[in-house]
């Protein structure tokens, strides 16, 4: 408990040095964004005018605190160039990006996990070589491949599944595999090695001893020792997942977090860019923060050092 | 603190990647990893052999989704699980057209955009409108205004608007909506779009000014009636009736904006016009539904429906149309080389060209030491090898331009060819006469980081025909920020762009450039010759058209002939690749990718 209450100060400790880090770094690049807004069809009055309704004639520290006094309240600011809450607009996106990442997950572990487990029992034969072989192609493939390939094969060539994204489940099938692929292969990998690692331990030659059948000691007693990496491994996939997947989501057209926070750049909205990190990075953290947690829970001895 | 773990899943990692090989012995270690590498190099031979048959795979594809509309549906059933608009099922799929977008409108008031005009356009009407004529000039034609009268010194209109006219929610367009919609359009602190009504009189002191309210005045702008309106000019502008054409001059609803408050915009339901269609569904970044307007005062229009999809990546497009998804593709999305080897082949008599009312120039600093010499600014205009540069980035879509105005502008003639010649032996002997050896000259090219890929190709060989003349250039990049505080400095000192036409007359495209001090420090960089500024301004004021555009012709040639303060390069044409669907597709006047909907004329 008491090693929770830490990790969470630290947490939050954390949380504030990103969100002045991003506000600095931010306003330190050169430009004004009152200019970009506001294009050429304007004249000089107009931009003076509006610089002050965006208070961006009062000092950095001014705006700083005006902002994490916002933040506190759950208000991000106003979106410059879509003039909208920025705290709206994540909340609109992330449920696209939180289904996405929760297919892509399920499709990684799901895939990974069984294809580490085989590859593990059968070690060095034909299945290990096989699915190591499809597992090193999946870690190895860049994603934007991934999706371009699976996008014309299934949706364009065959036509069995959409081409982009409606919402529907059906539509979410090719993205999710694209996104899902690269984790996948990960899994597939930690699972293997940290599977064979616990089969050489000595409580396996005493499972083996008492008479134990082979897939008994793997799954009662060597799987639940190895999961330990793998777990972590999925929280932190997943929580790096929600923080938005750039690629699929353009290419499948799916209006998540990833697409928010490029935009942002692109249009130079430092509120929704200031807004998406800060965002994402709460969830990164709250998924190491979580991976802790469950490391602590699965494994009396970290328990017990705490 | 979250290190450790970190730390623990790298290992992990590492040990994942390794440990097979290194538990094993020495020789099957090898047979092993030959064996992965076999199994991996096979998989990516597959990868490649389904990349490299495209082409044929797209034409059978192609093929099938012509000759059955159901092997198109396969995908169409997969997306009818939705209940969104894409997956309609075909019986209510008649009046529908669909189209994509490759980025969502940022907002529906259009004041406050200066690229957003597809929605609105159709969404809202305006005093006046430009139509295409099928001969390609174009004409302004009234839309809300049943008649109008102008005072014999230019200054005072008198509007009369039809008395028919209902929002689409039912509420009378009065004379009141008008003027409130003027008057917002200049005193909104977000409004983008200031300068297209910026001639009212008062209106310079009222944009200057802190602040807005519903219920502001404007001195210029008087409410006689519900139907009558007089609108006084602070100098005679005879471009006036065709700015109250642009997009930006669109008529709200003084009660729906009021209504929305702050949120006028964001809220579809409360974009409230009186144009042929209304808003019937927005889904951020996804998708907008539009719906023929049930009060529209005018012709029915074929199209009932309107889908639009928001899709950002341009292959996804190209893939939608291909199945049969879209009825009408915006070529500009794509590579000029997927629109050379796929549409004009396969898509050929599917295609519609419209004329882009934009000259595409390069522009110098003339307050840069050595580009402040006229013979070398006219050596870079002849050293330029347009025809060669149109052809290799844009397929040669387009034509030249010698002169300012682009083809198809109100006093655009042909009687300034020639003023331009690629002559670079000429170039470089105009560049001994001014003394410059070769390589004694040297400047910088600046492109913005935002442009398109093919804005970059032309400004390389741009930078190629000036170094075969001995003058050495550097292309440097900067975001779009800097790029325009740049250019606003007046200390950039050449940079390719276009301009594209706000409303037909060499207005827009002379006096936005060169018209004012301001203008020319952030349009045509310090070409600051006070007597060209003041023709041009006072040119705004001749109320006879012909004497006004000879005036009009008159500066283009001191401009580009004389001064050689432009390098004018060449207008492009716009392709659009209609479907089977489409009977009949207008493009807009001035040849953008957004389009009066009600112009399209659907086959079912």
């Amino acid at each position: 408990m008491k090693q929770i209450v830490k990790r969470l100060l630290e947490t939050i400790v954390v949380l504030l040095g990103v969100i002045l880090l991003i506000f600095i770094m931010l306003r330190v690049v050169p430009g004004d964004p009152v200019t970009t807004l506001l294009g050429e069809h304007v004249n000089q009055q107009t931009i003076d005018r509006l610089t002050k309704t965006m208070h961006l004639d009062r000092p950095i520290l001014e705006q700083f605190f005006l902002y994490v006094g916002g933040l506190l309240r759950g208000d991000m600011g106003q979106s410059y160039k879509y003039n909208r809450p920025v705290t709206q607009m994540i909340m609109d996106a992330f449920p696209y990006t939180l289904a996405l990442a929760i297919m892509a997950s399920i499709f990684a572990w799901a895939l990974g996990l069984i294809l580490g487990i085989f590859a593990a029992v059968k070690q060095n034969r034909l299945p290990d070589h096989l699915f190591m072989g499809i597992s090193l192609f999946g870690v190895s493939m860049p994603v934007f491949m991934a999706a371009l390939f699976l996008q014309y094969l299934f949706a364009f060539k065959w036509k069995v599944l959409p081409l982009k994204a409606d919402g529907s489940f059906l539509s979410m099938i090719l993205p999710a595999i694209a996104l899902g692929w690269n984790s996948a292969g990960s899994v597939a990998r930690i699972t293997r090695s940290s599977l064979l690692e616990a089969m050489q331990a000595d409580y396996i030659d005493t499972a083996k001893a008492k008479g134990l059948l082979g897939r008994a000691v793997i799954l009662r007693h060597a799987l639940k020792n190895s999961m330990l990496p793998v777990i972590t491994m999925m929280a932190l996939q997943l929580s790096s997942m929600l923080s938005g997947a750039v690629i699929s989501e353009t290419v499948f057209a799916i209006p998540g977090i990833g697409r928010l926070a490029t935009s942002a750049i692109e249009n130079r909205d430092m509120p929704v860019l200031q807004g998406t990190v800060i965002f994402t990075t709460v969830i990164v953290i709250a998924g190491n923060f979580i991976a802790d947690i469950l490391y602590s829970v699965l494994d009396p001895r970290i328990r017990k050092a705490a | 603190m979250v290190s450790a773990f970190d730390k623990g899943v790298v290992f992990q990692l590492g040990n994942g990647a390794f440990s097979g090989f290194r538990r094993g012995q020495k020789g099957v270690n090898i047979m092993k990893r030959a064996w992965s590498a076999v199994l991996s190099v096979s998989l990516a031979a597959t990868v490649l052999a389904g990349c490299g048959s495209t082409g044929s795979g797209a034409t059978a594809a192609d093929s099938a989704a012509k000759s059955s509309p159901e092997s198109a549906g396969a995908a169409g059933t997969a997306a009818a699980a939705s209940s969104t608009a894409s997956g309609t099922a075909s019986a209510d799929d008649a009046g529908t057209l669909h189209i994509a977008w490759t980025a969502d409108s940022q907002t529906l008031d259009v004041q406050t955009t200066s690229a957003d005009y597809g929605i609105p356009m159709n969404v809202y009407d305006r005093l006046f409108e430009i139509k295409l004529n099928d001969d390609g000039s174009t004409q302004l034609v009234n839309s809300l205004v049943k008649d109008y009268t102008v005072s014999d010194d230019g200054l005072t209109y008198q509007f009369t608007l039809r008395d028919d006219v209902k929002f689409s929610d039912g509420t009378p367009l009065t004379a009141n909506d008008v003027a409130f919609s003027l008057i917002r359009l200049l005193g909104l602190d977000t409004s983008v779009n200031t300068d297209f009504a910026s001639c009212i009189k008062g209106a310079e002191d009222y944009i200057a000014r802190e602040g807005y309210s519903y219920d502001d005045t404007l001195e210029g702008i008087q409410v006689v009636d519900d139907t009558h309106l007089t609108i006084t000019l602070a100098y005679p502008f005879a471009g006036f009736l065709y700015e109250l054409a642009t997009p930006p001059c669109s008529i709200y609803s003084k009660a729906a904006v009021e209504a929305a408050g702050d949120d006028y915009g964001n809220d579809y339901k409360s974009a409230i016009g009186s144009g042929p269609y209304m808003l019937t569904g927005w889904t951020r970044d996804s998708s907008i539904e539009l719906t023929q307007n049930p009060n529209y005062w005018g012709d029915t229009p074929s199209v009932r429906n309107v889908d639009i999809q928001i899709v950002p990546d341009a292959s996804t497009i190209s893939m939608m149309f291909q199945n049969g998804q879209l009825d009408i593709l915006d070529c500009d999305i794509l590579d000029s080389s997927v629109v050379e080897s796929t549409y004009k082949t396969q898509y050929a008599d599917k295609i519609v060209t419209a004329n882009r009312l934009a000259t595409t120039y390069f522009i110098l600093n003339e307050d840069n030491e050595y580009l402040k010499d006229v013979k070398v600014r006219k050596a870079v205009q002849m050293a330029i090898d347009r025809q060669s540069i149109l052809d290799t980035v844009y397929s040669g879509d387009g034509n030249l331009c010698d002169g300012i105005y682009p083809k198809g502008l109100i006093g655009y003639s042909e009687d300034n060819q020639g003023w331009l010649k690629y002559d670079p032996d000429g170039a470089k002997k105009l560049l001994e006469e001014a003394g410059y050896q070769d390589g004694d000259i040297s400047f910088e090219i600046a492109t913005d980081s935002s442009d398109s890929a093919n804005t970059s190709l032309v400004v390389q060989m741009i930078q190629a025909n000036l170094q075969a003349i001995g003058i050495n250039t550097e292309i440097k990049s900067y975001d779009e920020a800097s790029w325009l505080a740049l250019r606003k400095s007046g200390e950039m000192t050449s940079f390719v762009g276009t301009w594209t036409a706000d409303f037909n007359d060499p207005d827009n495209f002379i006096y936005t450039f060169f018209g004012t001090a301001d203008k020319t420090k952030l349009r045509s960089i310090n070409y600051k010759d006070e007597d060209v500024m003041k023709r041009i301004q006072n040119a705004r004021a001749i109320t006879d058209d012909d004497k006004r555009i000879a005036e009009y012709d008159a500066l283009e040639k001191k401009i580009i002939e004389d001064d050689a303060a432009w390098v004018p390069l060449f207008g492009r044409t716009h392709l659009f690749v209609t479907g089977d669907r489409v009977r009949k597709y207008v493009p807009h006047w001035a040849g953008y990718g957004d389009f009066f909907v009600n112009e399209v004329e659907l086959a079912d």
